[in-house]
């Protein structure tokens, strides 16, 4: 029939397009290997797939970029996966855990040291007891600023949060009908800018107990990073002029993102800017400094990420994709992985590596990973829900429409509801 | 008088243009938009010319997204469900118009229904369902429906043949031609026009769909031009310069379908609506 | 001949039948099954991976006291309020319009019909753009009129109407349909009208308003339903860099359908959106009903 017809020719192109190097050869098996990771990331990570596959002959790497986590989620779903190794953050490994539809690494990868990867990392990766994931990449968040708009207020890059306060005050401009020309704080992650500054007042997002981690929003370190944001921003200079101002900026880390055209004098951001600023905007006079914190003790806290490598429960070539796992976790592939994308290696040994050095102000992300102060959202099955409601909450928050105790105490709220294992 | 007559044609014809100036003005400001230069783009109060007109916002849409993969894909699934829909939608309104059967009222009425049923009542078994059977991420649950009839559709094609007269179809079962021949020789060729309508409006339908390809496919190599359209938006966020060249992109194959199949869209849902 | 006639009868039954067949079958396995499917499954727990747990009508209960699910009901309800009189009028507003003599009716009610065939992803975007604060033309316009132009999807009090005059760009479809029905009314109807004296409105009230009464039912009957379950404007319009969902200023923009399909595919609480799913069908029924039930008395059928 007309269907079979059609369909035949497209699913012989499709078959041929799914293997690499044109068929499969006795012994070779065939793993896909799906990440989030997109562009110029992508392409880096190809390189390192291709190095893979030409340094041995059991096994193929196909790799596919889907930057959408909830496809990925998706795919997972179903009894045969379309992918055998992915990648995600850290705080979803617990909910997926809970569901089973990550396989434990701790016998695929026997001979794999848990303890040469930085602790706050290996936190997220493990769920009663079992390992779900590796790190790859770590990543701290620290304060980028303009040089050259400091220079022009007169601001010292700020060390603690008064002076931050302050600075933002000294780097906001408005003209004579009150809109905002150019912003002291930016945030190029509202969740992400809140979450950091909640650990830089001292505050804790889930409890204070990381094998028993609770949805703790409501805590008095993370209500005063809001009172912050709403005094120094929001109640300051309007909501709704900050938003107005906003809906003009262009798209992140390209030529028009605000940060490089000068339209915002500092960001809450990763250390994947220090390889996309001289990249995008080579013109731009940028440092970088430690988070401000409430209190001298605090010095150090900042929020960490990692990103990291996980098997689905659902894959055919869990074997063949441990190695390529261990591969990747490896001190060469993590080297260069890392260097490409500008992120900071899972591996504390590898934070003194001279070859980050290379990188301008790459070293005071690398520092930051090394303090204990160091923290990051736990790994638990509320995760995903969590994330929603304080994204939901922050937005609240930053536009003025609650105030944070209101917004936290909702939050709170919810999570009496949330999924427990 | 002849002046008051004019002025009321003037009238008139102002009135009809702002209207269609407003429908019409949206495509104005993306075709504006995808010409222009980044700088341009990003300039407040917008301007409707482009200050300088370049084409690098369709080279980079280009590099970016794999169009012509998308396109096939999307032409190959809606070129499926209008086959799907030729083939089940006028079987079923045959019964529905003319067979006298008991219960054909009750079958009406149960197709008129279905139209009013939210479709996420149903989304979450039918995704289950297309995944214990192994077809989640291919396209079976995107075509496969089609071939079972959309009541919108064989209500359309109903009342169609309800206006239809029945003396050639009674002749030839008079002249003991079996009904299956009936429907073939002489049904289907009869209802040529809605078929057409039908299918103009299936192929248009999916080529548009947004949901199903969303829950469905997860491989980007099978995306549809929506859910790509929709992951290039989630990859490069705000890059409006070649977010609308991709859009203007995207609405060029539907405006071709439109301009040659314009009198079975109108006529079609003017029929189907009016009865 | 009794015999032969109940034969007869049957052999007619079974060939409706056979020919119907195609429709029966997607019925049982796209409609009926998974009716009863959802609902079994809003009683239950379920997160895709593992087995569903029964909890009983916990999923209902807990649907009361979320806030968040009446946030969604409640915007949902505000689109619809607002979405189909205003569909409605400018629908017919236009089909007259359209109708008047002038040259090139085809070409114009094409081009008010086009938008209707455009994908709607193209058109979130599109309306994306348009809608913005500082580049867009929406805001443009208006301050060429003087009026100072809001931040639509930033405002919490603009961006529910902003999604309503995203779905109001496709409202040529009705528009071509009233078009339609007009051209249908009896010329000498008016005639008569114009001969007793009466005005422009009231011909509108006495001849043409019941005339289209019908069409307008099952418009608005349409539209209702469409705007209930509205997922794909919002969605687009609230979208964010890496798909994370975002239910826009305050969780303005959060549709039903939306809440829905976060609860559904990425919480993965099926059970739970199965029992949101049940609560916007029953309803969507009683909504319909009514409105069926006192159309009796604005809805005139036949000719008069």
């Amino acid at each position: 029939m007309k269907i079979v017809k059609l369909g035949m020719p497209l699913l012989m192109v499709a078959a041929m397009a799914g293997c690499s190097g044109g068929g499969e050869p006795a012994g070779k098996t065939t793993i896909t290997f799906s990440y989030l990771w997109s562009g110029t990331e992508a392409e880096a990570l190809e390189k390192i797939i291709s190095e893979f596959n030409a340094g041995q002959d059991k096994i193929v790497v196909k790799g596919v970029s889907s930057p959408d986590s909830q496809k990925q989620l998706a795919s997972m779903s179903s009894a045969s996966g379309t992918f055998d190794i992915s990648d995600n953050f850290g705080n979803a490994v617990g909910s997926w855990a809970a569901k089973g539809i990550l396989a434990p690494l701790d016998d695929l990868l026997k001979d794999v040291d848990t303890g040469a990867f930085a602790p706050a990392a290996m936190n997220q990766m493990r769920y009663r007891g079992k390992t779900y994931a590796l790190p790859i990449s770590v990543h701290t968040f620290q304060l980028l600023y303009n040089k050259k708009l400091l220079d022009e207020a007169g601001v010292k890059p700020p060390t603690t949060t008064e002076e931050l306060a302050a600075a933002i005050g000294k780097l906001t401009k408005t003209d004579d009908k009150g809109a905002i020309t150019q912003l002291g704080l930016g945030n190029p992650s509202l969740p992400n800018s809140l979450t950091t500054l909640g650990y830089a007042f001292g505050g804790t997002w889930d409890g204070t107990d990381p094998a028993a981690p609770a949805p703790t929003p409501a805590d008095p370190g993370n209500l005063a990073a809001l009172t912050f944001w709403q005094d120094t921003i929001t109640k300051k200079y309007g909501a709704d002029k900050v938003a107005a101002f906003t809906a003009g900026w262009g798209q992140y880390m390209s030529a028009q993102d605000p940060f490089y055209a000068g339209k915002v004098a500092m960001v809450i951001d990763g250390e994947w800017q220090a390889v996309s600023i001289p990249k995008n905007a080579p013109e731009l006079e940028w440092g970088v400094t430690a988070i401000p914190v409430a209190r001298p003790d605090l010095a150090g806290a900042t929020q960490l990420t990692a990103s990291t490598l996980f098997i689905p429960a659902n894959s055919k070539h869990k074997q063949e994709a441990a190695v390529f796992l261990k591969h990747l976790v490896g001190e060469k592939a993590m080297r260069d992985f890392n260097l490409a994308l500008g992120n900071l290696p899972a591996r504390t040994a590898m934070a003194d590596d001279p070859a980050f050095a290379r990188i301008p102000n790459f070293t005071a992300w690398m520092e930051a990973m090394k303090s204990p102060k160091v923290r990051s959202l736990a790994s638990a099955p509320y995760a995903a829900e969590y994330a929603t409601d304080l994204g939901s909450a922050f937005d609240s928050v930053a536009r003025g429409g609650a105030t944070p105790q209101e917004a936290m105490a909702k939050v709170a709220d919810r999570g009496k509801n949330y999924a427990r294992d | 008088m002849a002046r008051a007559e004019r002025l009321r044609r003037a009238g008139r014809r102002l009135a009809v243009a702002a209207l269609v100036l407003l429908f019409a003005f949206p495509f104005l400001a993306m075709l504006s938009t995808a010409f222009k230069l980044p700088e341009d783009v990003f300039r407040a109060p917008p301007t409707l010319l482009p200050a300088e007109w370049t084409l690098g916002n369709f080279a980079t849409a280009f590099e970016q997204m794999p169009v012509w993969r998308y396109l096939g894909n999307t032409l190959f699934i809606s070129a499926a469900t209008v086959i799907g829909t030729l083939v089940a939608c006028p079987l079923v309104a045959y019964s529905l118009s003319k067979l006298r059967w008991r219960g054909r009222s009750a079958l009406l009425a149960v197709v008129l229904s279905t139209m009013m049923l939210p479709p996420q009542v149903t989304m979450i078994p039918i995704y289950l369902l297309w995944n214990a059977l192994n077809a989640g991420d291919t396209y079976w649950p995107l075509i496969a429906p089609a071939f079972f009839g959309t009541p919108f559709l064989i209500f359309m094609i109903r009342q169609f043949l309800m206006n239809v007269p029945d003396e050639l179809i009674a002749a030839a079962r008079m002249d003991g031609a079996s009904e299956l021949r009936i429907y073939l020789s002489i049904v289907l060729p009869l209802a040529r026009p809605a078929l057409v309508t039908s299918a103009v409006f299936q192929f248009v339908w999916t080529w548009t769909d947004f949901l199903n390809p969303l829950i469905y496919l997860n491989d980007s190599e099978k995306y549809t031009l929506s859910i790509g359209l929709y992951a290039f938006f989630g990859e490069h966020d705000v890059a409006w310069g070649p977010l609308l060249a991709a859009c203007v992109m995207f609405t060029m194959p539907a405006l071709l379908i439109f301009i040659f199949g314009q009198r079975y869209f109108v006529g079609g849902i003017s029929a189907g609506a009016l009865k | 001949m009794r015999a032969t006639e109940r034969a007869g009868r049957r052999r007619e039954l079974l060939r409706g039948l056979a020919f119907a067949a195609p429709f029966l079958i997607g019925f049982a396995v796209f409609i009926a099954y998974p009716i009863l499917a959802s609902f079994r499954y809003s009683f239950t727990d379920f997160n895709l991976f593992q087995e569903p747990q029964s909890v009983g009508l916990d999923n209902y209960a807990r649907m009361l006291s979320d806030e968040r699910m009446w946030q969604s009901l409640g915007n949902t309800l505000y689109l619809t309020a607002l979405g189909v009189p205003l569909t409605i009028v400018i629908a017919l507003a236009g089909a007259h319009v359209l109708n008047m003599p002038v040259r090139g009716q085809p070409l114009f009610r094409a081009l008010v019909y086009l938008p209707t065939i455009v994908p709607v992803v193209v058109g979130g975007y599109l309306w994306r753009w348009l809608l913005n604060a500082q580049y867009g033309f929406v805001n443009h316009g208006l301050n060429l009129l003087g009026i100072p132009g809001p931040l639509w999807l930033e405002n919490p009090d603009w961006s529910r109407p902003a999604i309503v005059l995203m779905s109001l760009w496709t409202v040529g479809g009705t528009m071509v349909i009233y078009l339609a029905a007009l051209k249908d009314v009896p010329a000498d109807l008016y005639e008569a009208a114009a001969i007793d004296g009466a005005g422009t409105w009231r011909r509108f009230t006495h001849i043409t308003w019941p005339a289209l009464s019908p069409v307008t039912l099952f418009q608005v009957i349409v539209t209702l339903i469409g705007f209930l379950q509205i997922f794909a404007q919002p969605y687009l319009l609230t979208q964010t860099r890496l798909n994370t969902s975002s239910g826009g200023p305050e969780d303005t923009m959060l549709s039903y359908a939306m809440y829905l399909f976060q609860n559904a595919f990425v919480f993965l609480k099926m059970g739970y959106a199965s029992a949101m799913a049940w609560v916007l069908f029953l309803i969507t029924l009683v909504i319909t009903a009514v409105l069926l039930l006192t159309s009796r008395r604005w809805v005139h059928y036949g000719s008069r």
